[in-house]
């Protein structure tokens, strides 16, 4: 356990301490927390400003807010409209007046208004409708799609490029032959298991990073008030599918790695790998857009794909606990497979230096 | 009478007792790569505490994979590698320091860290880790170094750091491939020293080299391995027993055919006639010589590693 610690310890000291680490967090950090912000600033206003000229304030109800602002008369108001101080200007009680065509949303807005004052001083009491949903609930709609969005592709740089890291680092210590040293003083599960655990917990303290900016960002901005119920629960199982997704790519990637001896081998040896990460990504950017299909309902339950595929299928909608359950027993079966597998690779594998080893003769021999 | 007896008898058991208790030996190891290439081939050899063991061969004659095959690294087909009289397992390579003949380090890391992973790894405390790693670094010279990245320093430098890593948990018995190689003549004599150090202290020391000279000058025995087979070991001494001694004498102007009652060739060597002889009495050649003429050389012609080698080999 003590070999299994010291690995893991040299391998966060080791990339925390890299550049690469600091500048990689850092931009994305940055561009979490913009993208959290953005809607806000790219979406729509909430509010309008309507100068009003011998008119009464429209009863106006719903979401959007609307600021009124008396003029004197109608020339005042005209170059409020010109010079953008207000959006629109009442007159008289029956003329608006714009700067060009007049906003949809605000148009549509003071002609119910307009109405219903209209009939209300008539005596007639209007009910306004009620809405409600017999579907799925809809109105986090945008949001689910957006944090669906940030998930997927936070997701796949983790998962890709935390076992990708791996790779190299096991691939470095065969071609320099420090494995041949480093394995008469540990065993080859704690020099594999070290590796993965401690580059693991770098991926992690990214992804935690990531998920905080994002988060802070969106209670900074008030997107945070969009957010679906059961915030919480994603959030958490994004770590969790990350950390089994982490495992069996990270296995995987140092398996195929220890079959080779140089650094540029490993982009080739690590092919099978890469086109499953893709057509996992594949799907899961899929599923953003068509969270209740069936290609991404059978999809979130297969491992690896599940482990991309779930988490972004259960934020883009509602997914019972229970199918995300089944679907993490899946994935973490394969992935007790996979380090099994991987474990008895990799010792054989890792201290034939030379050619390529064919991976058929390490899973085949003694 | 018979007391005594056994009480030297005692002694004696004792004696090897304690020797095998602190032997490595190598028993008929025998290893064929899946090529079908016979890499070894009935290769053993012992060596005693505070013994070092020079190992020397062509290149591909199976020096590293017998060496691997020690540490653990490769395993052999057949045969025993032997430690202490028992068998050699994970529990006690831990206790070796290996220098593999590809250097192995990490090349963005620095010195001392270094140095004190590969401490802890073998099982220091962190105390004791750091306190071996400092005092390796004082000793080895590296002291200016301790914060750069490996990467940063020079060869010698870097073989420093690869020697350091084998010596940092002050292993029970040394192997390294090739530690000489591409050394400066102050580095290998600093190299040299601190090997011989580690053999004083009772440690085996087995190093592979080719630069013969080193191996006679520092080495206790020598195993000679030719095409994966151990062809003559021993010291250098017995393996020169093997070999006869041989007398080189050089008279100037002698009479001719001075040396015709000799056994030996007679060459010329810079316009001086030179005559080596394997002939067992030196008194009579140089009664002979003195009355051929003056003479200018007369001694004990050892043959060198060098020769020895090439002859075991040939």
């Amino acid at each position: 356990m003590n070999g299994l610690l010291l690995v893991a310890g040299r391998e966060i000291r080791t990339q925390v301490r890299s550049k690469a680490f600091v500048v990689g967090l850092v931009i994305m950090v940055l561009l979490v927390g913009a993208i959290s912000f953005a809607p806000k600033v790219l979406g729509g206003p909430d509010s309008y400003k309507v100068g009003l000229v011998a008119s009464e304030r429209l009863p106006v109800w719903g979401d959007t807010k609307i600021e009124w602002k008396d003029y004197a008369d109608e020339a005042g108001a005209q170059r409020a409209v010109l010079d953008g101080d207000v959006d629109a200007a009442l007159v008289g009680g029956t003329r608006v007046l714009t700067d060009g065509a007049i906003d949809d949303q605000l148009g549509l807005l003071l002609q119910s208004a307009h109405r219903e004052a209209q009939i209300g001083s008539s005596g007639v009491k209007i009910t306004p409708l009620s809405m409600e949903s017999v579907g799925a609930d809809t109105r986090y709609q945008k949001t689910r799609s957006g944090i669906a969005v940030v998930l997927v592709i936070v997701l796949f740089m983790l998962i890709i490029g935390t076992p990708m890291m791996v790779a190299m680092g096991v691939v470095e210590e065969k071609g320099s032959r420090i494995v041949e040293i480093l394995l008469t003083s540990v065993r080859p599960w704690q020099l594999l298991g070290g590796k993965i655990l401690g580059l693991g917990a770098v991926g992690m303290i990214n992804l935690v990073a990531i998920l905080v900016a994002g988060l802070g960002g969106a209670l900074a901005s008030g997107l945070a008030v969009d957010f679906p119920p059961g915030m919480a629960g994603i959030v958490v199982g994004v770590c969790v599918w990350f950390v089994l997704g982490y495992v069996f790519f990270a296995a995987l990637a140092a398996a195929l790695g220890s079959l080779v001896s140089r650094q540029e081998e490993v982009g080739n040896v690590l092919t099978p790998m890469t086109m499953t990460m893709m057509a996992s990504y594949g799907v899961a950017f899929y599923s953003v857009k068509e969270p209740t299909s069936l290609v991404a309902t059978i999809v979130s339950y297969i491992p690896p794909f599940s482990s991309m595929v779930m988490p972004v299928r259960s934020a883009a909608a509602e997914v019972p606990l229970w199918q995300v359950l089944i679907s993490a027993g899946l994935m973490v079966a394969g992935v007790v497979v996979v380090v099994l597998l991987a474990a008895r690779i990799y010792e054989r594998a890792v201290l034939r230096t030379g050619a390529r080893v064919r991976l058929r003769d390490v899973v085949t021999s003694r | 009478m018979s007391s005594r007896r056994a009480d030297i008898g005692v002694f004696w058991a004792a004696a090897v007792r304690d020797i095998i208790g602190h032997m490595l030996e190598t028993e008929e190891l025998r290893k064929t790569f899946g090529t079908g290439k016979v890499a070894l081939d009935r290769v053993s050899f012992a060596v005693r505490p505070g013994e070092m063991f020079g190992f020397v061969g062509a290149n591909g004659a199976g020096k590293t994979t017998t060496m691997r095959i020690v540490m653990g690294v490769l395993e052999a087909d057949s045969g025993e590698v032997r430690w202490k009289g028992g068998p050699l397992g994970f529990a006690e390579r831990r206790r070796f320091g290996y220098m593999p003949e590809e250097r192995g380090l990490y090349q963005k890391m620095k010195v001392a860290e270094q140095i004190d992973y590969f401490g802890r790894l073998h099982g220091l405390s962190p105390a004791a880790s750091k306190k071996a790693t400092a005092e390796l670094v004082e000793r080895l010279g590296l002291t200016e170094r301790t914060k750069d990245a490996v990467e940063a320093l020079s060869l010698g430098n870097q073989q420093r750091v690869q020697l350091a890593v084998a010596l940092v948990h002050d292993p029970d018995v040394l192997i390294l491939d090739e530690p000489f190689s591409g050394l400066d003549p102050i580095a290998v004599d600093a190299l040299a020293e601190a090997l011989r150090e580690r053999a004083r202290g009772g440690v085996p020391v087995i190093f592979s080299s080719h630069q013969l000279d080193l191996v006679e000058r520092l080495c206790d025995s020598v195993g000679i391995i030719s095409a994966g087979r151990m062809v003559a070991s021993g010291t250098v001494d017995e393996l020169r027993g093997a070999e006869g001694r041989k007398l080189r004498v050089i008279v100037a102007d002698p009479k001719p055919g001075w040396a015709d009652g000799l056994s030996g060739e007679l060459t010329v060597e810079g316009g001086r006639e030179v005559l080596v002889t394997e002939e067992d009495d030196d008194q009579r050649v140089l009664r002979a010589a003195m009355s051929a003429g003056r003479v200018e050389h007369f001694g004990v012609e050892r043959p060198t590693l060098t020769e020895i080698f090439k002859e075991a080999v040939a």
